[in-house]
């Protein structure tokens, strides 16, 4: 295990030319997060970063530094005075991408929103939304439990995220769902990445337009209502319309486009361990820890990226002012430093340590939602599907980016 | 026991609710309700308490006294 940037190059394991000859390129010193070979050989190279590079580079478009280990991660997401969040989560930023709240900000003014968001993604809060949810689990599978067979992704695992989003918090109806999961998801993965910004785009209208009515309408009291209620920032401005529309479509974003892949990672593992679903149906009450495990080792928020603001050491490596980097969270998850056997898959870990969610002040507003969403779909699948495997002939489709998505999942069961 | 709760680095992971629901408590926020203090373990919760600690993506809870 090396600890620093020194060991990192001082190990023939990570030399340039063994590197070029095991992954096709220099995974230590010319990353890229974009490259298909971290698509196809994701756990070997997590498992390997956190391993033998606690940091790394990239010299994709103007370059960015990785930071793969537990601590370090820890360390420079709690540390927003140094790494700041105003320049935006993306290396590369595409021209013409507006930057979202409170994701693309710093406190105070991200601390003036979470404060008045909080609220409403609260575990007792989210907790009622939990009967909605396990009935719309039963909808979607009594749309195909009768077929013996299933194509995960767009028939439950794309649906129930935007369906809880759209049905508790947002509160409109789902008519409108798979144009925006279409531009979301365009809006991510699209290439070439100058594409990206029309398919945001598409979104922000829609939620503007959406904000504008419901201005109109009688208050609610729910999440809308407050962000037209608005924030005053310390310097004693309102925040603007642009910061609610974005505030709303930073929600809009993680509520549909991230819980499907853990959903569809966890269901894909299950078709696979039928001893792990069996003990499992056996036992329900450990399907709350099960959820943690896949969390941790399903990743689908695989980095995100913070600004230096001042020349900074980690690690052993020199930044500078103004350098990117990204928050390995997918890499932190696995690191033996932190606990035991990380690439093992565990539903019983006594403890579960991981960085799924993000850590320090911008830590997921939308865990608890998303841990719900988890958990219900689980317990209602097994209920209803114990028995299931995946297709004989295919495999899942993957793709990856600084996020990671399952694309397709063909499952059957016995009819 | 006692442990103390950093009221910087809670950020609402809930973690050690869910593991020591008799130990720690969230506010109506999801944060810890106790943080920036230091509270007491109840006899019998030490190792719930301990798991809590353990999963707490921030570290926001440190051991005072075992
Ligand atoms: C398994 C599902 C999910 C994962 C893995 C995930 C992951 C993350 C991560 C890693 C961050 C940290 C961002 C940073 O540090 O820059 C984050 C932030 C955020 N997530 Fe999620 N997310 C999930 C589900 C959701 C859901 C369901 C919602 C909405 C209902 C949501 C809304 C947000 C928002 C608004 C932020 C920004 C918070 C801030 O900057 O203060 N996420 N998410
Ligand atoms: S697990 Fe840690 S960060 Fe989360 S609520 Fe508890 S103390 Fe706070």
């Amino acid at each position: 295990m090396n600890e620093t940037r020194a060991d990192m190059e001082a190990d023939p394991e990570v030399a340039p030319e063994v590197l070029k000859a095991r992954f096709g390129r220099d995974i230590a010193r010319d990353f890229d997060l974009d490259d298909p070979m971290f698509n196809d050989r994701f756990d070997e190279v997590l498992t390997f970063m956190v391993n033998k590079c606690p940091i790394s580079y990239s010299k994709a478009g103007t370059g960015y530094h990785l930071v793969n280990t537990n601590e370090q991660v820890r360390r420079v997401a709690q540390d927003w005075r140094t790494f700041s969040s105003a320049k935006g989560y993306m290396p590369n930023r595409p021209e013409g991408l507006p930057y979202l709240m409170p994701e693309e900000s710093d406190p105070p003014m991200h601390t003036n929103w979470r404060h008045k968001l909080n609220p409403h993604m609260s575990p007792k809060v989210i907790a009622t939304y939990e009967d909605v949810i396990r009935k719309d689990c039963n909808v979607l599978i009594d749309t195909f439990i009768e077929k013996g067979e299933c194509e995960f992704i767009s028939e439950f695992g794309a649906l129930l995220p935007g369906w809880a989003f759209f049905k508790n918090v947002l509160g409109v109806p789902i008519d409108d769902l798979a144009m925006l999961v279409e531009g979301v998801e365009q809006g991510t993965f699209a290439l070439p990445a100058e594409e990206r910004p029309a398919h945001m785009a598409r979104v922000f209208t829609y939620l503007d337009t959406h904000l504008r009515w419901r201005a109109t309408q009688p208050k609610r009291g729910d999440v809308i209502d407050t962000i037209l209620e608005g924030v005053i920032y310390d310097d004693g401005t309102e925040a603007p319309w642009d910061h609610k529309v974005s505030i709303l479509v930073d929600l809009t974003f993680g509520g549909i486009a991230t819980t499907t892949f853990v959903m569809s990672s966890a269901i894909h593992y299950l078709a696979m361990h039928p001893e792990v679903r069996q003990q499992l149906i056996d036992d329900p009450s450990l399907i709350e820890n099960a959820i943690e495990e896949f969390s941790r080792v399903f990743p689908p928020v695989i980095a995100l990226g913070r600004t230096c603001t001042r020349d900074v050491e980690v690690a052993g490596t020199e930044m500078k002012e103004g350098d990117f980097v990204m928050l390995t969270w997918g890499a932190a998850s696995r690191d033996p430093r932190a606990m035991e056997e990380p690439e093992k898959i565990d539903i019983k870990r006594e403890t579960i340590l991981h960085s799924t969610f993000g850590v320090g002040p911008h830590r997921c507003i939308g865990s608890n939602l998303a841990r719900l969403e988890l958990t219900a779909t689980i317990e209602e699948w097994l209920r209803r599907i114990p028995e299931f495997s995946v297709r004989e002939g295919t495999a899942p489709v993957y793709v990856t980016g600084f996020l990671r998505s399952m694309r397709e999942l063909q499952l059957v069961w016995p009819k | 026991m006692r442990v103390k709760i950093d009221g910087e680095h809670c950020t609402g992971h809930g973690r050690c609710a869910k593991y020591a629901p008799n130990v720690f408590i969230l506010d109506d926020d999801g944060y810890n309700a106790d943080r920036s203090n230091e509270i007491d373990v109840p006899a019998g919760e030490e190792e719930n308490a301990k798991r809590g600690m353990k999963s707490c993506p921030e570290r926001a809870i440190t051991l005072v006294a075992e």
